[in-house]
């Protein structure tokens, strides 16, 4: 009887202890981790802190956790969290490469859950881009659309008319030659070792009606078609032949090139309304020195380039529905505008051109105009990461060293580039 | 049954049973035990990731999910321009470095060896570059070799060495020259510790035995100091090739293996293949082709230094 008893009361402790323990568990925040390429950026540190103290206070069960990673580290590091399993629940991520791996959820879902307003504020155009196959893996949170910005006083100092920017390419080489003088140059050639390179070269390809790849991805036409290579032997060669761009285009990407606009070093970069921020941020005395107009072209009504960036939940993410709800927290009006206000990032919501504060922004209403007409990037291949950052920088790498050789180095790359796509 | 020399007698009898349990085999059970956390340990930091890394590169990995292609991707590597031409980078760069930390390495020692004043000091600021983590040295220098702002060009322009800024990391050979330079800066130190160290146990008895035979300074650096660093310089040549050729930093903060790959050694194809690329399977093939290269290295170094200790004995 008393062994009997005894057991009885082993029972009730553990059965006990097992629910008291289940309680405390369940009584905890759930935590979810965000980790975009942007959060250590000093220009938006307010808003997204702004946002998570809000977003906590109306949920107090879920805490949302910042991962602080510099850019250039965001990718490995979340695809070795990635393949451990432990990747952060919310991210922004290259979204073709990630999804195509496995390392995104589906969020049709969500999605078609949320209700027809919310569903009408992204246009179907821009959610295309966040699909891969069909599926839905991430929301279009903010973007960047690309044009010429200018030094208005470098511009005025040239004899130059800021009210009549360059619209084609010989206007752009006459403007580039009055801006260039002595230890200062028109703009800069990108060839640094990182996708940017890539993302300016695209944009003078379409400039000239030309274009780097066929409709489904499957063949680079870098070489191969005509408008494309003649854009890139123009562009390539403000560095090489026409001596307007700053030296060194090998080793310049966004940063160099903020630094030396900054700097008054260069009078123009092409780039997004993010890096107005950053050069007002890195030199005070240049704030309100700039303006904006497309980039030249050769074609009539030539697109820019809208860099997109979703947010999307990552797949070993134990906790989806909190995940999707600070996704959708976070892709609201409020935030939006704000992102465009303090960081200098493009709402991608099509219900904003109203909002008082975006209007009454002369630059970015002139952003806003200039995106009406843009593809968006990055482009929809599995391998994207790798031969925007790769492959093509290492053909404009060795064509800016060697300029006879532009033809064959091209004709390489469509050779390669071809192989690798098909090879997916 | 003879009982080997190093054993006792009763140590060969009844091995290997509880009963028969005999004091040497409880000595060595006991042994093993002490071992046993060590080598567990050494298990589940070395062995497990390197047989890990050997079975990934014999999967085509996508993202979670991986297939097994057997040597498919070792094919593919070996027959890959990409891969040769980073051998090819990879083998000049530790051979130039390698060879510059040894000669810079000792001809430091040997200064700091004949000091007689400031020496602790200039020891310190000699070892400094190497306390430095290497990506925070790397990108230090990639900012002071900057061509419109960085401090080399500065000084250089300033004193008239040069016209017009360099590209420093934008031109293949000046890109390997600095890629180089940064890797000499921090790799000396370790070299003229070690022969430093070395140096002072040489007796100062056979300096002044060559002197009183009239042997010149040379002679005496020949015929005596070498002789007596032999050893050191052989290990410390050993550990720096093994320590420089899987060197990533350095490159891979300041140039990430470009331009045009004038500067992509194998661990920076390794990295690129993996993280940019997303072929962990090909990039485990570069990394087991590059542990072996290492161990070419280390096997020479173990069997040298096993051969000296005999020797010594």
């Amino acid at each position: 009887m008393r062994t009997f008893a005894r057991h009885i009361a082993m029972l009730v402790t553990t059965v006990g202890g097992c629910i008291g323990a289940v309680m405390a568990a369940a009584q905890q925040p759930i935590v979810l981790q965000w980790q975009t390429a942007n959060l250590t950026e000093s220009q938006y540190e307010p808003v997204w802190k702004a946002t998570i103290a809000e977003f906590e206070a109306a949920n107090p069960g879920i805490k949302v956790e910042p991962v602080l990673v510099a850019r250039k580290d965001h990718w490995t590091k979340f695809v070795a969290a990635a393949q451990a399993k432990k990747a952060p629940c919310i991210v922004s991520v290259d979204l073709a490469t990630a999804a195509y791996n496995g390392y995104l959820l589906p969020l049709d879902k969500y999605w078609q859950a949320e209700p027809a307003e919310f569903r009408r504020a992204w246009n179907p155009d821009l959610l295309s881009a966040s699909k891969w196959q069909g599926q839905l893996y991430g929301l279009p949170i903010w973007g960047g659309i690309y044009a010429e910005i200018y030094n208005r006083d470098m511009v005025a100092k040239a004899g130059l008319d800021e009210r009549k920017p360059p619209k084609t390419w010989d206007e752009y080489l006459a403007w580039a030659k009055k801006l260039t003088a002595g230890d200062h140059w028109a703009t800069t050639v990108l060839g640094g070792k990182t996708d940017t390179t890539t993302r300016v070269l695209l944009m003078w390809i379409w400039s000239n009606g030309g274009e780097a790849f066929n409709a489904d991805m499957t063949e680079a036409t870098f070489a191969k078609n005509p408008k494309s290579l003649e854009a890139i032997k123009f562009y390539l060669g403000l560095s090489t032949k026409q001596n307007v761009a700053a030296p060194a285009p090998t080793t310049t990407n966004y940063l160099e090139q903020t630094n030396l606009y900054a700097q008054e070093k260069i009078a123009s970069m092409r780039n997004a309304y993010w890096a107005i921020a950053k050069v007002d941020g890195d030199n005070p005395a240049i704030k309100g020195k700039s303006f904006v107009a497309p980039g030249p072209a050769n074609i009539d009504n030539a697109p820019t380039l809208a860099v997109v960036t979703a947010s999307s939940i990552a797949s070993s993410c134990p906790n989806p529905d909190a995940a999707w709800k600070f996704i959708r927290f976070d892709a609201g009006k409020k935030w939006a505008v704000q992102r465009a206000k303090v960081a200098n990032w493009m709402p991608m919501r099509n219900d904003l051109a109203d909002e008082p504060e975006i209007k009454a922004d002369p630059l970015l209403l002139q952003f806003v105009r200039i995106g009406q007409n843009a593809r968006s990037y990055p482009l929809p291949s599995p391998i994207w990461a790798e031969i925007a950052a790769n492959d093509i920088v290492d053909a404009v790498q060795r064509a800016l060293l060697a300029p006879d050789k532009t033809d064959e180095i091209f004709r390489d790359l469509d050779a390669r580039l071809t192989k690798k796509l098909r090879g997916v | 049954m003879a009982a080997s020399p190093e054993q006792p007698a009763h140590a060969t009898a009844g091995r290997g049973t509880r009963r028969g349990a005999t004091p040497w085999t409880r000595r060595r059970r006991v042994g093993y035990a002490f071992v046993a956390p060590v080598f567990l340990f050494l298990c589940a930091v070395v062995v497990f990731p390197l047989l890990h890394a050997f079975w990934t590169s014999l999967h085509r990995v996508r993202g979670l999910a991986s297939t097994f292609v057997g040597a498919q991707n070792y094919v593919r590597v070996l027959t890959d321009d990409a891969f040769w031409h980073s051998l090819a980078v990879s083998l000049e760069f530790t051979g130039t470095c390698v060879a510059l930390h040894m000669t810079i390495g000792l001809g430091l020692a040997l200064l700091l060896d004949q000091l007689r004043f400031a020496r602790t000091a200039l020891r310190i600021a000699f070892l400094t570059p190497w306390m430095v983590a290497p990506a925070i040295g790397a990108t230090i220098w990639l900012w002071m070799l900057e061509p419109q702002f960085g401090v080399v060009n500065y000084l250089l322009q300033a004193a008239g060495v040069i016209a017009a800024p360099l590209a420093w990391l934008g031109v293949p050979s000046l890109a390997f020259a600095s890629v180089v330079a940064v890797d000499v800066w921090r790799g000396t130190p370790f070299v003229m510790l070690l022969m430093l160290a070395g140096l002072q146990t040489i007796p100062r008895e056979q300096y002044e035995a060559a002197a009183i035979d009239g042997a010149s300074a040379g002679q005496r650096f020949r015929y005596v100091t070498l002789p007596n660093l032999r050893y050191l310089l052989v290990v410390a040549s050993t550990l720096d090739v093994i320590n420089t050729i899987r060197h990533y930093d350095t490159i891979g903060v300041m140039t990430a293996g470009g331009p045009a790959g004038a500067t992509e050694v194998l661990p920076v194809l390794l990295f690129n293949t993996a993280f940019r690329g997303n072929r962990f399977g090909e990039a485990a093939a570069i990394g087991v082709l590059l542990m072996l290269i290492v161990l070419v290295f280390a096997i020479f170094h173990i069997r040298f230094t096993r051969a000296d200790l005999e020797n010594a004995r």
